[in-house]
């Protein structure tokens, strides 16, 4: 559909193609649907969309090991607050795409179904677009609570659907640019009515009937629809907010975590039990192994004397919940050091658990702040925070705080 | 604009190239199969289940006097948020181990709360909007006939 309009008679034959359809073909009445509705909430579904994948972008850096990529350690923070914004923001879609797809739905009833190949070529386009994105957010939202009834590796298909997502969001701009900018351009109140007949095609249009006074709309406004969505939106963002802002926590009516319930003060991402190490660990000899030019071994007095490096570093996982905790431990960059590699050394400490992430590599400002934390807030680890030696360090993704540490291997 | 449309257009297609192309060489067939099952299966929700659902619920508010209509279609709006999240949440409660300090509490009640606190809000709003209807002795509203 463009801007461009056909003469006098050529526009008239399309108005009798768009009207020519059968009686029981769905009429869509309400004067609340309007394309000047529709761009507004799409403008603030494509902001989103680009913080979304932003902000996951910069979290799949976290399983990248390429030796050009920089990890910073500062701001220590960072991964909390950007992750916490994908999540939160990735929440808020939810209904905000379900109120875009309401205020567009009678689109999916143009008659004639497929009157040309640009129609069908937009048909596929919005499907491909729809499809994406629900699956994307439904999906996105179910790993925050683990549950995987999908059974695919959830990061693979969350990374590729992600340009899936955002391309078609581009090509849909693409599309509907010259709609999009008379939405944007008209006042709320004043845009025409959306119905199952295209604006082009539409006697009764501004466009086609010249100057109109604004539809009435008996019940809700638009206004009242962006102010109804955007306050549900403020709900769920306030009450979801606490699994990683500690002052919202008493509000988190629909929050996943509760940190303060974790043990310690900090949530776990996963158990001993569910990682399969709960005997392992707990036996006494238990030795920590250390590899490289000069191998050694650590037991657990061994540990002790050296835990002597304080920090106070949040948990940032990548379901969005996060928890700052005062940790102590002994400095990874000391015992690679011992074992006689230096700064510049790659280093990859490796998990007891069986299954799912069982390692991290570190390298640069990342292995000369790691800590393998004895303590959390004063305590020795419980079980499921990694007994009884974990990685934490500033800015990591809780996935590769790895824990119940076994073997640390320094390579080069 | 049609530079800007062709642009937006071909970054787009490739873009979607490239997430399919990943995601041809990231899973096997059968979980392919299974994917395309679930865009296929939202499609089929939202469209043939979710969206009637919406549109036979605003053809039974239908008979509302108008200007309590707007307010009851607003509150359904916002409640239709908190429910959409609120659903996964009590469908997964209290199945995770304590440890995780996840879905820990009972959402049923924190939705009935969030749900109470909406219909509040929505009752405050439409007793101002009488108060100053009243006041002004004529509605405010579009006229509507």
């Amino acid at each position: 559909m463009g801007l461009a309009w056909g003469d006098e008679a050529g526009q008239t034959e399309v108005v009798s193609e768009a009207t020519a359809r059968p009686a029981w073909w769905p009429h869509f009445s309400s004067t609340v649907r309007s394309t000047a509705l529709t761009a507004r909430l799409g403008r603030a579904l494509g902001i989103a969309f680009a913080i979304c994948f932003l902000t996951g972008l910069l979290s799949y850096t976290q399983y990248l090991t390429w030796a050009w990529l920089p990890k910073p350690v500062v701001p220590t923070w960072g991964y909390r607050l950007t992750q916490g914004v994908h999540v939160i923001t990735g929440v808020a879609c939810i209904p905000l795409v379900l109120v875009k797809l309401w205020s567009v739905y009678p689109t999916s009833f143009r008659w004639p179904l497929f009157p040309s190949v640009k129609r069908v070529l937009e048909i596929a386009s919005a499907v491909i677009l729809v499809a994406a994105v629900l699956v994307q957010l439904v999906t996105g939202f179910l790993n925050l609570l683990d549950w995987r009834p999908f059974r695919w590796d959830f990061v693979v298909v969350h990374y590729a659907l992600a340009y899936v997502v955002i391309g078609a969001v581009l090509l849909h701009v693409a599309i509907k640019l010259p709609d999009i900018r008379y939405g944007l351009g008209t006042r709320l109140a004043d845009g025409d009515v959306l119905t199952e007949i295209p604006w082009d095609q539409n006697p009764a249009s501004h466009s086609n009937a010249g100057p109109l006074p604004p539809p009435v709309t008996p019940g809700i406004s638009r206004r009242g629809v962006l102010v109804a969505t955007g306050t549900g939106i403020g709900l769920v963002v306030i009450t979801s907010l606490g699994q990683t802002v500690r002052p919202l926590e008493p509000l988190g009516l629909l929050a996943v975590r509760q940190p303060n319930k974790g043990p310690q003060g900090v949530p776990v991402g996963r158990t001993a039990e569910e990682a399969g190490v709960a005997d392992v660990i707990t036996s006494p000899d238990w030795r920590l192994t250390i590899t490289g030019p000069n191998p050694y071994g650590l037991s657990l007095a061994d540990l002790e004397p050296l835990a002597i490096r304080e920090a106070r570093l949040p948990i940032a996982a990548g379901q969005g919940w996060s928890a700052v905790a005062d940790w102590r431990g002994l400095s990874l960059l000391d015992l690679v050091v011992r074992a006689g590699g230096n700064r510049e050394s790659r280093v990859i400490v490796r998990s007891l658990a069986k299954g799912g992430i069982t390692k991290a590599e570190l390298t640069g400002s990342q292995l000369e702040q790691a800590i393998l934390a004895t303590h959390v807030n004063g305590q020795r680890l419980d079980p499921d925070h990694g007994y009884p030696l974990r990685l934490v360090g500033p800015n990591r993704a809780e996935l590769f705080d790895t824990k119940w540490l076994g073997t640390i291997e320094v390579l080069s | 604009m049609k530079a800007l449309r062709i642009a937006l257009a071909v970054v787009g297609l490739l873009m979607i190239g490239y997430g399919a192309i990943r995601l041809l060489h990231g899973l096997p067939p059968a979980m392919l199969a299974v994917l395309g099952g679930w865009l296929l299966a939202v499609l089929i929700i939202h469209h043939g289940v979710l969206s009637p659902l919406v549109l036979a619920i605003g053809a039974a508010l239908r008979g509302l006097p108008d200007r309590g209509r707007g307010f009851v279609q607003g509150g359904l709006i916002t409640a239709a948020a908190v429910v959409a999240i609120a659903i996964p949440l009590i469908m997964r409660q209290f199945t995770q181990p304590p440890a995780k300090a996840m879905l820990l509490q009972d959402y049923r009640l924190t939705l009935l709360v969030l749900l109470l606190i909406i219909a509040g809000g929505t009752c405050a709003a439409y007793a101002i909007r009488v108060a100053r209807d009243r006041k002004t002795s004529a509605p405010s509203g579009p006229p509507t006939s």
